[in-house]
């Protein structure tokens, strides 16, 4: 790694990057352009990290808009593959704290490569409205985000949904908050995986969800009503497809991104996958009268990291979370 | 946001999985592993068998049963059980509670392979198992048995009502080990048996190589891409050379290598199922049957060498003593279980032509060997020279491009091209562009034994042989075979341990005017 600081401007940039690549004797496959918007000074470590981790795995152009700093400038970097003499990713750092949005957009997408996806990873917790959000999706044509984990999930939440209501533009959104509950939406399915106890989805009278932060269990209570048809019939009810309430709690508790339990009461039984003692592992039961065995399944932990790579490497649209948001955004209106 | 309109749901599916993403292999089932003391069961199946289940993988509902001669208690076997994961599981030890909810559904029967009262028991655990673990009357049988007991295990699992004729509740599938047969004859009498129980799409012949990722992006880098295929033919095409080479020699497998050799051993199947991935027309699609159809298309089309042309377009070797990274290692004949003047080749180099539209008179040079200079395997495909030089100082050599998918250790595929070295001369210099799957996706591949274990259970037999690709590869080898088998190699040992191989097979090349890789 060779960082030196340069003036943030294109000719700066792309001078130092021939420089570096001069002593490259071969350069790899690049895969992606991964832009990388940071606003908080006290989360760029964390994020400048797992940037890297996807660099690591994944070649790529990676252009890093970092507003946390003091001075504007720039620095260059390339990072070598297992045999040092092949560049595996290169990563452009621009302190950029006083550019506009409009100047943010026009640099970042003069040092993307051509004929290359662009996929732009916002850390700012405000997305819509923010100008440089607005500018900087003009560019890209995957953005991953995270509702969870801030003070406030559910304004996060409520924003993303209107501004996907009012965006004309087809636009691969990925949420992490959301790409976190996959293990949970497929816990949750094993339950009904059972033919026998699929009617039992139409006599759901309650549902509780616990959850170190709000915007996960607001996506899985949003992604069971979407797919039940159910409608939201004000902040703790949902209404099935009958018209009949169904009673909602969220109780906050456990770390932060963490779901921890997911408990269905129908007019037959309950159903609940909770957490073990381990936490890589769920237990999973059915009481009442369609009881079943207990069974316990595998958790999978899955890193940030890990999920933005999912969103680089699925990189279309998700039908399911779009539904499955604008119920939340029903649910929060 | 655009209207999106889902169907509504219904009772006839789970509402609840569409768009779900699971791996899970959704058919209950219960895995028999015959063999299950031995050391492919330690190393491999079991730790596989519990990153499948860490992997939540495994179907919701499974049982495992081991069989073999060792006297185990279940607790034992077990604990045996436990031991292997510990020391063998890519994820680390074994752990609670995921450990002990694995380990209840695993048991054990203690039985010679001709034991009909073994199988009887078996049987009734397998019952026992649909009723307890809820196994839904599918059984899957992996047979990692030495490959003289195939047939038996076969025949006693139809007597004692085993096969999939007697099991209308569910679906009965067999995992065979390589090598299926070891030679034509035996092979055809192994798959007589066999087939009499089984029907071909019950029979999974496991060849763990193609479990390998870089195997199967052969295909992906063939029809996933528009520009190698125009290329892909005996127009641009001059040569192809397949190598499996390794450091290692016959370790603990001397009984079995020293009636086997590199031929049966590794050429036979492993290095002609890479030469059929590599030289096959594209699938009309990628179910099992199409891709199996084309790699049988292509094996068929391999040219039957004449007996008297082995001499030139086979070569053998055997490894006496040398050095393998700087140490000294003993020659083959010095190995345990291997005869003093055994004349087993452990290194084999052949030339096979594909008689077909695509690949006339292109030869297909394939080599496997113990005891080499590196461990290494590859396809490179050799592009035919430009056919008109225009640039380049005298002195200056263009080299033909080579494209190499790499298989193992590396994974990845580079390309060989010419390029001008700068300056005000045209100098030009040949460079390598590198594609490395550790590097280029980061990634670590799933073992082949996780992935294939995993398909069968699914009832996906791509990545397995099936029986016209099998009796082919093994007609293509019978000229050779027949003809090493009368005439002893008075030569041998013919080759150092750690250098490129036997004189023989560089002589192969060079008659052609071409050389081998260096290994």
């Amino acid at each position: 790694m060779n960082a030196q600081h340069i003036p943030a401007d294109l000719d700066s940039i792309r001078t130092e990057l021939a420089r570096l690549k001069r002593d490259a004797t071969t350069v790899s496959a690049t895969t992606i352009n991964f832009i990388v918007f940071i606003d908080d000074a006290q989360r760029r470590e964390w994020v400048m990290e797992r940037a890297t981790m996807i660099g690591d795995k994944h070649p790529s152009r990676m252009i890093v808009l970092d507003t946390t700093g003091v001075e504007d400038g720039a620095t260059v970097e390339t990072f070598a593959g297992d045999g040092h003499s092949t560049i595996k990713s290169e990563r452009i750092t621009l302190s950029c704290r006083g550019m506009s949005a409009e100047e943010l957009r026009a640099i970042a997408h003069a040092l993307t490569i051509p004929d290359l996806p662009t996929i732009l990873w916002w850390t700012a917790e405000e997305t819509a409205g923010n100008p440089r959000f607005d500018k900087l999706i003009e560019i890209a044509a995957d953005v991953v985000v995270d509702s969870s984990g801030s003070t406030r999930d559910d304004g996060a939440i409520l924003g993303l949904s209107a501004f996907f209501e009012r965006t004309r533009r087809r636009l691969a959104l990925r949420d992490l908050a959301w790409m976190r509950l996959s293990p949970w939406h497929d816990m949750v399915a094993q339950f009904f995986d059972d033919a026998a106890l699929r009617d039992e989805l139409f006599c759901i009278r309650s549902l509780k969800i616990v959850s170190g932060s709000s915007a996960e269990a607001l996506y899985l209570a949003g992604w069971l009503g979407s797919r039940l048809d159910w409608k939201a019939c004000g902040h703790d009810e949902f209404c099935d497809r009958d018209g009949t309430p169904i009673k909602f709690s969220l109780v906050r508790d456990g770390g932060m991104r963490r779901v921890q339990t997911v408990a269905i009461t129908t007019t037959n039984s309950t159903y609940v996958a909770e957490v073990t003692s381990d936490p890589g592992v769920v237990r999973l039961t059915v009481e009442g009268k369609k009881e079943r065995p207990e069974r316990l399944a595998p958790l999978q932990a899955i890193d940030n990291a890990s999920l933005i790579e999912r969103a680089i490497l699925e990189r279309q649209t998700d039908k399911i979370f779009e539904t499955a948001l604008r119920m939340v955004g029903a649910i929060l209106a | 946001m655009s209207e999106i309109t889902l169907d509504r749901p219904n009772l006839d599916e789970n509402p609840l999985r569409a768009g779900v993403a699971s791996n899970r292999i959704s058919d209950p089932c219960s895995i028999v592993f015959f063999g299950a003391s031995g050391d492919l069961m330690k190393r491999m199946l079991l730790p596989a068998m519990y990153n499948l289940r860490l992997g939540d993988i495994m179907p919701a509902n499974f049982g495992i049963v081991g069989f073999s001669r060792s006297e185990f208690s279940p607790e034992e076997f077990r604990d045996e059980m436990k031991k292997s994961v510990d020391e063998f599981s890519r994820s680390g030890p074994a752990r609670d509670p995921l450990w002990a909810d694995f380990a209840n559904k695993l048991s054990y029967i203690a039985g010679s392979f001709d034991d009909v009262a073994a199988y009887k028991a078996l049987k009734e655990q397998l019952e026992k198992n649909d009723e307890e673990l809820q196994t839904g009357g599918n059984r899957l049988f992996y047979l990692s048995t030495p490959p003289s007991v195939f047939g038996k295990i076969v025949e006693m699992l139809a007597q004692a009502g085993l096969g999939p004729k007697d099991n209308p509740k569910g679906w009965t599938r067999i995992i065979i080990e390589k090598p299926f047969g070891t030679d034509l004859q035996s092979a055809r009498s192994l798959q007589a048996t066999v087939g009499k129980a089984f029907d071909e799409k019950q029979i999974y012949r496991i060849d763990h190589y193609l479990g390998k990722e870089p195997v199967q992006d052969i295909m992906a880098l063939r029809f996933a891409n528009v520009i190698f295929e125009p290329l892909w033919n005996r127009r641009y095409v001059d040569s192809i050379q397949i190598t499996a080479s390794e450091t290692v020699g016959v370790e603990l497998r001397g009984g079995y290598y020293d009636n086997a050799g590199a031929l049966r051993d590794m050429i036979q199947n492993h290095v002609i199922n890479l030469l059929a991935l590599v030289a096959m027309e594209p699938p009309v699609s990628p179910n099992a049957d199409n891709i199996r159809d084309e790699k049988f298309k292509v094996l068929s089309a391999l040219r039957p060498i004449d007996p008297d042309r082995v001499m030139y377009d086979a070569a053998r070797g055997q490894y006496a003593a040398g050095l393998i990274d700087g140490k000294s290692v003993q020659g083959y004949r010095d190995e345990p279980d291997v005869a003093p003047n055994s004349n087993t080749e452990t290194y084999a180099a052949v030339k096979f032509y594909i008689d077909n539209w695509r690949w006339a008179e292109v030869p297909f040079y394939l080599r496997s060997g113990k005891r080499l200079a590196r461990k290494y395997s590859e396809i490179a495909v050799r592009f035919k020279g430009i056919p008109h030089r225009l640039f380049g100082e005298a002195g200056d050599s263009i080299d033909n491009n080579v494209l190499v998918m790499k298989i193992q250790p590396e994974e990845g595929v580079s390309l060989r091209f010419s390029a001008k070295v700068p300056g005000p001369k045209m100098h030009i210099r040949a460079v390598s562009m590198d594609f490395n799957y550790g590097t280029g996706f980061g990634v670590v591949s799933a073992p082949a034994y996780e992935r294939l274990i995993g398909d069968a259970m699914r009832g996906d037999a791509t990545l397995f042989t099936r029986w016209d690709a099998v009796e082919a590869a093994w007609s293509a080898v019978t000229p050779i075979l027949d003809r090493w088998t009368q005439l002893k190699d008075d030569s041998f040992p013919n080759y150092a341990a750690g250098g490129q191989g036997p004189i023989s097979s560089d002589a192969m090349l060079e008659d052609d005017s071409r050389e081998w890789r260096t290994i």
